[in-house]
């Protein structure tokens, strides 16, 4: 014992750096049934169709599930990301050195430290940190490591960036104009385009009875994962990179690591085993090159977690849409064509948008056999938060539009909502507006028990309002 | 720098911190009780609730040094060597959690109700929650296994599950 | 005055990504009692796959849920997967998942066939045993078939498959083409109660009839579709983000960003119809994004029932629906006996063709 007191004695360079002679962290002070019960659910075979309960289900009651923001590595450092701030800018300059001075502030990056500052699941568009151009208020500037995350927060205030402001594009049918300046320019503002054309609509309206036409907006939200975002990264000697992280492709993500830090994809390890909630919002990778950068300058572990407030404006959220419909109808209610165009408010970057508007128009002539439809969509850039991947990919934006249009539509036929949709929907072996035919398919199904279930038909409590049906909206529904 | 001195899950607890330091922060990174968790550190999420003196408090509202001489309970507090709180096990049972985050705050905001209140209705159980957001479960099926757990703790056989 | 009204919406939702392959690969091991280790790329995002894969595996090979250990997310120890998202992994990496199980189970099935004096295809895997096919008396524990194949035969059961959906590229012209390899179905009704003063808007109750081929665990589908369905509230009346004249968020916060809680949610029925899908995993097809599709849809259709205004822009606020009645009202005449009010959805709506 008393060697190994004065081999330590006599080595300054491990005394200056105490961290590495404290003991680990304590283990976590929670307590748990010793004597295991498994739930019976659990047990049963054969197991498909059991109501069983999830292991994990337990340890979450617990407290004992370890969320990345839940572990500390010895010696490890905080990162947090300045933000722009601003729709649209130049920037002049980014100047550090304040903040570098700073106690407690171990290294400071900026988009120059980048090896190869784009990424993005279909257009590379999207930087890790903005360099010349900033396209979206949340886009990152600087990141800064430091001993806690308050002086690293600080430190973001110390950080002096000039900006030229400029104009942003903000609204998506202003930046569907060809006369507006492109958000990415060259490149023009219109950066996505799908068409599906299946027959012939203008001969389907021309023998319709009525034509109903509908347009239908939908406003930008955000997952609101309860966790928000977080990364931590560590290298060891070998130049071999770890990053656990809540992001929700893996594979993908290291491929982007790879690519933004320029190292071989054997070099990196990423582990994402427990997460609070994705919803599409940790789809691609988004601080884990800059912690992988930080933990490299600074030889120390380096966690980054998302502000609630960053996790509104510095990660992806959804499409909002305009829609517009144009239906052609007998008088009993079929459908004949339909006529749709969609503009997708595709934000300052790429993302998934490519993937949101291949889907929006595939579903967005809704679950009918329509033998005559076009739909056509577009995705635009904007000076607003990057619209990306969010639960749906637009199906639930236009599934408000179809669903409104067919209740209209309904209404002013006087056909039960329920009867003009099952006059309509597809059936097994239906063809979609793709030409696929469709297989196990319980459309109708779903109507009848859901009407059922409810009690649409003045069975149970469907019809239990103060005043009757169809009173109040003048258009004489029968009951 | 403030030390502070409280008692956390029946355990006399002691930290020196910096004054501004929340006692969501101090749980988490004096402690290691990282079951209570940072939402938004501003009080609207509810994902830090603790029960301080007997009362559901965010703790990121809190400073720890207000915290001074309470008595703190955490959800690390609820389980002991033998059993699991009835909460819990009624968590697991009805699959009331899904991604578990909002989880912690949850069964302390319930536990906070069910020991002032043994026989809630589906309304009172719903305000009492009313302070945790959830994006995952849409609630139902907490409501469900809160319903049930205050029925165990009644002494109650619990109803047929549907 | 409070109206109430109700409202329908169908939806229909693809599994899987758009054309691209997008494939998962799994690894499942048994152990040498009888319990099996499943590897798979995937993240468990707190919808619950991880148990869903556990029960598939353990269906293949006639053992329990809680025999199957689950291994997910880390590239050094796992096979690749494409991610939990389009709804995908309980159809993709389900698929992947059994195959693999199913790989593993015909190694048992070659080193216990000779030992009950049958064919390999004579053989079953149910309730833990290897089974001759209609004379269950004669077999063996899966657990001594897994260690006599350890031990014995040298041939560990170990079993590693991927899966892929079948798609067709889209035509540039004509959009032709099979995007997916599966579709699911879905009905929502809700009944809302409207205050026709104020515009405010409850949510009652709502109905939600929902495919997702078999259900592999119907207590976690019923927790995707009131979560999903909580969502669709939220989209429906409270949510939105707004941008100043910078393009800066306004509300980048939870206190202005009206998400629902406890208090705002309605009581939600599950329904799950009866369905199997021949391509799925024990005919099972996916159920995460569908669940908060028609919600919005179904709820602006009760609005328009209880106090007839036609929401055409998303969220349907307190403010947005009651400018909506304030127009109504003004456009409805003050006699009786006068035309009735014009129809919603634009002028050329419900004009006859030519």
């Amino acid at each position: 014992m008393a060697d190994e007191r004065s081999k330590v004695a006599d080595r300054p360079d491990i005394l200056e750096k105490p961290d590495i002679l404290r003991p680990p962290k304590p283990a976590p002070l929670v307590t748990f049934p010793i004597d295991v019960i498994v739930p019976e659910g659990r047990q049963q075979t054969p197991a498909v169709g059991q109501r069983a309960s999830r292991a994990d289900g337990r340890l979450h009651g617990l407290g004992q599930t370890k969320y990345i923001d839940d572990m500390y590595l010895p010696n490890m450092l905080f990162a947090k990301i300045k933000r722009a701030g601003t729709g649209s800018a130049r920037i002049k300059s980014i100047d550090t050195k304040e903040a570098e001075a700073m106690p407690g502030v171990v290294a400071i990056i900026t988009a120059r430290d980048i090896p190869c500052n784009s990424f993005g699941p279909s257009l590379q568009d999207q930087p890790v940190l903005a360099d010349t151009r900033v396209f979206h208020a949340g886009d990152g500037v600087a990141a800064v490591a430091a001993e806690t995350e308050q002086i690293a927060t600080e430190a973001l205030e110390k950080i002096k960036v000039e900006y030229e402001v400029l104009s942003p594009v903000l609204d998506p049918l202003e930046s569907l104009k060809l006369e507006t300046p492109g958000v990415h320019a060259p490149s023009a503002n219109v950066y996505g385009h799908k068409i599906i054309k299946k027959g012939d609509v203008q001969k389907a309206f021309a023998e319709s009875d009525r034509i109903f036409e509908g347009t239908f907006r939908t406003q930008m939200v955000e997952h609101v994962p309860l966790e928000p975002y977080a990364c931590i990264a560590q290298w060891d000697a070998n130049g071999r990179l770890t990053i656990y992280s809540t992001l929700g492709r893996i594979t993908l993500g290291r491929a982007d690591v790879a690519r933004t830090l320029g190292i071989p994809m054997s070099r990196i390890r990423i582990v994402a085993t427990v997460v609070g909630g994705n919803f599409g919002g940790k789809n691609e990778i988004r601080a884990e090159p800059i912690v992988g950068l930080l933990s490299k300058k600074t030889g120390r572990p380096v966690k980054c977690t998302y502000t609630r407030p960053e996790e509104f404006y510095a990660s992806t959220t959804r499409h909002p849409l305009i829609m517009d419909y144009k239906t052609g109808v007998t008088n009993k209610g079929k459908i004949l064509g339909r006529k749709i165009r969609l503009v997708l408010d595709g934000g300052a970057y790429c993302s998934w948008s490519e993937t949101t508007l291949g889907k929006a128009c595939i579903l967005s002539a809704g679950p009918y056999n329509i033998d005559n439809v076009e739909a056509e969509a577009f995705v635009v850039y904007t000076n607003k938060t990057m619209t990306g991947a969010m639960r749906g990919f637009g199906a639930p934006q236009v599934c408000f539009a179809y669903e409104s249009h067919m209740d209209d539509m309904a209404h002013a036929l006087g056909i039960d909502p329920i009867d003009i949709r099952l006059m309509n929907a597809f059936e097994e072996g239906s063809i979609s507006p793709t030409g696929q035919k469709l297989h196990s398919v319980v459309a109708k199904e779903s109507i009848l028990r859901a009407a059922k279930r409810f009690g649409w038909n003045g069975l149970g409590n469907g019809n239990g309002s103060d005043n009757g049906h169809g009173n109040g909206n003048g258009t004489g529904v029968k009951a | 720098m403030v030390t502070v001195t409280l008692k956390v899950n029946g355990k006399t607890r002691s930290a020196t911190v910096p004054p501004e330091t929340t006692l969501l922060r101090m749980l988490r990174d004096q402690f290691d009780l990282t079951g209570a968790k940072l939402g938004c550190d501003v009080g609207d999420c509810g994902a830090c609730t603790v029960i301080v003196d007997g009362q559901p408090v965010n703790s990121c509202l809190m400073l720890a040094g207000q915290s001074e001489g309470c008595e703190v309970l955490t959800i690390e507090g609820l389980a002991d060597i033998d059993h699991m709180h009835p909460l819990q096990k009624l968590f697991e049972h009805f699959g009331s959690l899904q991604c578990g985050f909002c989880g912690p705050g949850v069964i302390m905001s319930a536990k906070a109700l069910l020991d002032a209140n043994s026989n809630p209705c589906t309304q009172e159980i719903r305000d009492a929650l009313g302070g945790n957001l959830c994006r995952c479960t849409g609630y139902s099926k907490m409501i469900e296994a809160i319903k049930g757990a205050a029925c165990i703790m009644r002494g109650e056989e619990l109803p047929a599950v549907k | 005055m409070k109206r109430r009204g109700r409202g329908m919406a169908t939806m229909w939702y693809p599994i899987g990504f758009t054309v691209a392959a997008n494939p998962s690969a799994a690894v499942v091991k048994v152990n040498e009692d009888g319990t099996a280790t499943l590897l798979t790329g995937t993240v468990e995002t707190g919808q619950g796959s991880l148990t869903i894969l556990a029960q598939i595996v353990a269906q293949e090979l006639g053992i329990a849920t809680d025999d199957v250990h689950v291994v997910s997310a880390d590239t050094d120890a796992t096979p690749m997967d494409t991610g939990a998202i389009a709804s995908r992994t309980t159809y993709v990496t389900g698929n992947a998942a059994r195959m693999a199980a199913e790989k593993a189970k015909l190694t048992l099935f070659e080193i216990a066939a000779p030992l009950l004096g049958v064919k390999p295809s004579q053989l079953e895997a149910k309730d833990h045993k290897l089974m001759v096919k209609n004379f269950p008396q004669r077999n063996m524990h899966i657990g001594d078939a897994a260690n006599h194949a350890r031990m014995v035969s040298g041939q560990p059961p170990i079993g590693a498959a991927s899966f892929n959906p079948e798609t067709v590229a889209l035509d540039p012209e004509t959009g032709q083409g099979k995007p997916f390899g599966t579709y699911v179905y879905a009905t929502q009704i809700a009944e809302v109660e409207v205050d026709d003063e104020t515009g405010e808007t409850e949510v009652l109750r709502i109905v939600a009839s929902h495919d997702c081929g078999t259900p592999i665990n119907p207590m976690l589908v019923e927790g995707q579709v009131e979560g999903g369905v909580s969502m669709g509230v939220g989209f429906a009346l409270e949510e939105e983000i707004l941008f100043d004249a910078n393009g800066k968020q306004i509300n980048p916060n939870l206190t202005n960003y009206i998400m629902p809680t406890s208090l705002d949610m309605p009581e939600v029925e599950v329904d799950i119809v009866d369905n199997y899908d021949p391509t799925g995993p024990f005919g099972a097809k996916g159920v995460g994004e569908p669940t908060l599709v028609p919600t919005a849809a179904a709820i602006c259709n009760a609005i328009y029932d209880a106090v007839g205004v036609r929401v055409t822009t998303l969220p349907a606020t307190a403010e947005r629906i009651f400018k909506l009645l304030q127009a109504k009202r003004e456009q409805q005449p003050k006699q009786l006996g006068t035309a009735p009010p014009a129809l919603p959805g634009g002028p050329s709506d419900g004009a006859p063709a030519h």
